[in-house]
């Protein structure tokens, strides 16, 4: 939690530079809910409830500009980060969104939840996958903390404690 | 027995060898496989296209992402962008029977029409290098625009297209002399290219748009398509487009330059090419670490395969014999 924290606290580089390296990161994490795949559905798929399951999130605001709908969280270390959502599929349980801003250390983050059934009726499968950049683009050597280890460490961090807090949350339930 | 008898028995043994020769013939199916670069796991998936199974893996360079199939030669060209080398595949055999290393990242690959020359895209170094497939040995390079990343070859005008993607341009070289003739604005974060007859297909990733560049009055149409389209080509009048977000592909009819259909793949679809054989395209899955089989006369998914993680393969990735 604190290392989370940290990573996503820590952050000299900015998201707004859009350019990046050649090689996208991968993270994907699953786990297993002690709930049905409909009700696990329906707190991942509510974008504005990530500050009720993620550790990190202290406090999220949806915002409609036009046509898209944005969330801007507040995280537990006072920084704001902004994601775009970007669609959700009812048939597959799956829903997808971006981060358009905040003080990260990769960039071009995209990224995808899916809920799918599990062994039994009350149990489903939570699978969160993201798609990233290192912060640094231009040819090695890579500055210290701008590399592919730094960003996937920061992103194995989100994915890992949110999935943990999901499970959390909705077995308690 | 009479001349006339041995003769006649003679005869009709030929026939019936002949007849047994052609339907042991007729039974072995064209040669017909696409090769899957799996960037996630440093590895290439053999998958034949006529019974849609994974044949095996080849184990290639660090970060394997683009690919040049050169069927004169019986070889396939692998970028890897990690430990900056080729891996030659030898098509026959399915082994790598050469690494060639280079002093930077390669990123698109592609042969020109006979197949004596390779083209590739140097990402950090803003270069296209050109390989001998005779000797193996970079023969040239020259200066592009900034971060070279897909490259196609035009037979009609003997030319080479870039999509520079930080740069938002495509340029236009000659393939012999390496001169360059056109260079044109296209959208934002240009990546997949492809070139046939006289027109250039680009996607502009970040405008959700991809442009169709006509080489013979430089008019260029812009169509509207799916989030994040990565690459897109060319196939009997229609062009379809893989939209990386989206989960989905777009088709283009070019008559009228408006999209058609869209057609759900698996995650994160990069890359496309066209099996001629069965005619289908075949789709490639970064998200969920597979290829997307798609029927063009019903134009729906008919299968999935697993290939391995990270599933890329930028550029023509089918080979036919």
């Amino acid at each position: 939690m604190k290392k989370l924290i940290l990573f996503v606290s820590a952050l000299i580089f900015s998201l707004s530079v859009l350019a990046h390296g050649p090689t996208p990161q991968k993270v994907q994490e699953s786990i297993t809910v002690n709930v049905s795949p409909e009700k696990a559905w329906e707190l991942v798929k509510d974008f504005g409830s990530i500050s009720k399951w993620h550790p990190a999130a202290k406090e999220t605001k949806i915002e409609k500009r036009g046509d898209d709908t944005y969330r801007v969280i507040t995280l537990e270390s006072g920084d704001k980060l902004e994601e775009k959502f970007r669609s959700i599929d009812e048939k597959f349980k799956k829903i997808k969104w971006e981060i358009t801003k905040g003080n990260v250390p990769f960039t071009d983050f995209n990224s995808y939840m899916i809920v799918s059934k599990g062994a039994s009726a009350n149990e489903s499968v939570i699978q969160w996958t993201a798609r990233f950049y290192r912060v640094y683009k231009l040819n090695p050597p890579i500055p210290e903390g701008q590399d592919d280890a730094t960003a996937k460490e920061a992103v194995q961090g989100i994915v890992d404690a949110g999935l943990k807090g999901l499970k959390k949350v909705l077995e308690a339930k | 027995m009479s001349i006339r008898n041995k003769l006649f028995l003679l005869l009709l043994m030929s026939m019936l060898i002949i007849s047994l020769t052609f339907t042991f013939l007729s039974r072995i199916e064209p040669v017909n496989r696409a090769y899957i670069t799996n960037q996630g796991e440093n590895t290439v998936s053999v998958v034949d296209l006529n019974t849609l199974s994974v044949e095996q893996k080849i184990a290639v360079g660090s970060s394997p992402l683009g690919i040049a199939i050169v069927p004169s030669k019986n070889l396939a060209v692998i970028g890897n962008v990690d430990s900056k080398n080729l891996s030659i595949i030898n098509l026959d055999k399915n082994e790598v029977t050469r690494t060639i290393p280079l002093d930077s990242a390669p990123l698109g690959i592609v042969a020109n029409a006979s197949g004596d020359k390779v083209f590739i895209t140097s990402w950090f170094k803003n270069q296209v290098l050109a390989l001998s497939t005779h000797d193996f040995s970079i023969i040239h390079s020259f200066s592009v625009g900034i971060t070279p990343s897909g490259i196609a070859f035009n037979e009609k005008y003997n030319a080479i297209v870039v999509a520079n993607r930080d740069a938002d341009t495509v340029e236009i070289y000659d393939a012999d002399n390496y001169k360059l003739r056109k260079k044109v604005k296209v959208g934002s974060h240009p990546y997949g290219i492809s070139t046939n007859s006289s027109f250039i297909l680009v996607a502009n990733v970040y405008d959700d748009t991809i442009s169709i560049i006509n080489m013979e009055n430089w008019v260029q149409k812009v169509i509207k398509v799916g989030f994040y389209p990565y690459n897109a080509i060319v196939h009997k009048e229609k062009a379809y487009v893989t939209n990386a977000q989206g989960d989905n592909i777009s088709i283009i009819d070019l008559k009228t330059f408006q999209e058609i259909k869209k057609i759900n793949t698996g995650e994160t679809p990069e890359n496309i090419s066209i099996d001629k054989i069965n005619n289908r395209l075949i789709v490639t899955n970064w998200g969920s670490d597979s290829v997307t089989i798609i029927d063009l006369k019903i134009q729906e998914p008919i299968a999935q395969i697993k290939t391995g993680l990270q599933s890329r393969a930028f550029g023509q990735f089918i080979y036919t014999k």
